[in-house]
């Protein structure tokens, strides 16, 4: 998933900590939610969520719908700022790279939103329907299921998922820094060159 | 580690006009806050906003030795709604959203500071965006987050998460002003202090009405170059003007785009079909009517 450059969304950011928006950010989202609330009842429908994600990003239909079915958790048919506000900061967190950060810092969230059902447990199928909007690839989903589905009824309730947010966001601070090292090290030896 | 709850509070400074504390459809109990994002988070250097007058200690709204304190992200919470996963929700802006449909009605009310504004405030040879292209709607009047912070557009290189809006605390103001306009009114001062103390006795009628003649000169170039509070303080709590209108463009493609899907599900002569295209005729109007007083 990618946001269209130049649109609105693409000129907003998230707080790298949080993986929330600032004040600011969210006062011009307010504004911008206002202006597609065409019928003035603070929601948009199924068509006005649709062509505003087809415009905003390179989302096809079906995964679309997958997300307003995902965000409508009243079954109402509309979607309120709130959900409206998740949205963006999931495309956000997807389109700066967050997505474990995200994940990590709002994992109970992201736990009932992939838990479509209700039952909470999510399962295989909850992660692969929702794998465009939180990119949790295949060798995590074996990582996780075989290191945390301490139960074993393999699926995950939300305190083994919780571990796994923590133990993937550690992992993915070490790959960071990892990373950092190696730019280093060639400087290093430019300096003493 | 734990997960921080969400929970919205709101910034130290006035309450806002629509604030739960004030809206009387608000169901929210305990007060609201909001927390901003913290400046100097790394991010790329910013274009400034049009320029700013020289700071005077009587004009700069929100100046003082109380600064708020460093503003942080914002933490949506939404108490009453019957999924604990909307607990993301951002219930203060709920009420924002709700109160911004109140506001496009598109008049103005008594105590619209536009009405402070005198027409000496109104020739702004320095300001980029002359007065009557400032939004003309009520949309944004009486909004006022407490923000003493302002908007500044920082254009992203590429997809860098660093960009985007920031915003700069009253503190930074100064970095903003432009050195030859700090100058400038320090001349004025200076000439104004030196008018009052220069001259003898013999010449002090002389003197007088020379420094009454240079002062009130100098009084009326100040009261040219310096904006009137009221204004400052509405430009405070809007938004920047190319932001709102990438909004506007942005939305009125979305919303084409949209009545193309009513006209062909649900019919053009459906009330919903209608009160869309009578919208999308209302936006198109009013970004007509402000290129219009733009090219002027």
């Amino acid at each position: 998933m990618k946001l269209k450059q130049g649109s609105f969304l693409w000129y907003l950011y998230l707080d790298k900590l949080y993986c929330l928006l600032s004040v600011r950010n969210v006062k011009a989202l307010v504004e911008y939610f206002h202006l597609l609330d065409v019928h003035r009842k603070k929601t948009l429908n199924d068509v006005l969520f649709y062509h505003f994600l087809h415009h905003v990003t390179d989302l096809k239909r079906n995964q679309i719908t997958i997300v307003f079915n995902m965000l409508d958790w009243n079954a109402v048919g509309e979607i309120g700022f709130d959900q409206f506000y998740m949205l963006v900061c999931i495309l956000l967190a997807q389109e700066n790279h967050l997505e474990e950060q995200f994940i990590f810092r709002h994992s109970r969230p992201v736990f009932e939103l992939l838990d479509l059902d209700g039952e909470l447990k999510i399962g295989p199928s909850n992660f692969h329907m929702y794998n465009f909007l939180f990119k949790i690839k295949k060798q995590q989903l074996r990582d996780l299921y075989h290191d945390f589905d301490i139960t074993g009824d393999c699926r995950l309730n939300y305190k083994e998922f919780k571990l796994f947010t923590i133990f993937s966001m550690n992992k993915y601070q070490e790959s960071q820094k990892a990373v950092k090292e190696e730019k280093a090290v060639p400087e290093k030896k430019c300096h003493k060159l | 580690m734990e997960e921080k709850p969400f929970k919205v509070r709101t910034l130290p400074g006035p309450p806002h006009p629509v604030s739960p504390q004030t809206h009387p459809r608000s169901t929210l109990g305990p007060s609201l806050a909001i927390l901003s994002l913290s400046p100097g988070s790394g991010q790329l250097p910013t274009i400034t906003p049009p320029p700013s007058p020289p700071p005077q200690p009587g004009l700069r709204p929100g100046g003082g030795p109380g600064n708020p304190p460093p503003p942080q992200p914002a933490l949506p919470f939404l108490p009453n709604s019957p999924r604990p996963l909307a607990s993301l929700g951002v219930c203060g802006l709920q009420a924002l959203a709700k109160s911004s449909g109140h506001r496009g009605s598109g008049k103005s009310s008594p105590h619209d500071t536009r009405n402070l504004w005198t027409t000496a405030t109104q020739s702004q040879p320095k300001l980029n965006v002359p007065l009557p292209t400032v939004r003309e709607d009520s949309e944004l009047e009486g909004s006022s987050v407490g923000g003493k912070t302002r908007w500044s557009y920082n254009q992203k290189a590429g997809h860098d998460s660093d960009g985007g809006w920031e915003e700069s605390d009253d503190g930074e103001d100064k970095d903003s002003f432009k050195p030859e306009e700090l100058d400038e009114h320090a001349l004025m001062e200076l000439e104004m202090r030196r008018g009052s103390s220069l001259g003898g006795p013999l010449e002090e009628d002389d003197s007088k009405t020379d420094d009454e003649k240079s002062s009130s000169v100098s009084s009326l170039n100040i009261s040219k170059h310096t904006p009137h509070r009221a204004y400052w303080v509405e430009q405070q709590s809007r938004l920047p003007l190319p932001l709102t209108e990438l909004m506007e463009n942005e939305a009125l493609e979305i919303l084409t785009k949209a009545l193309r899907s009513y006209r062909s599900e649900i019919g053009r002569d459906h009330f919903l079909t209608k009160q869309l295209q009578r919208y999308i005729e209302g936006l198109k109007r009013r970004r007509n009517k402000r290129l219009q007083v733009m090219v002027i």
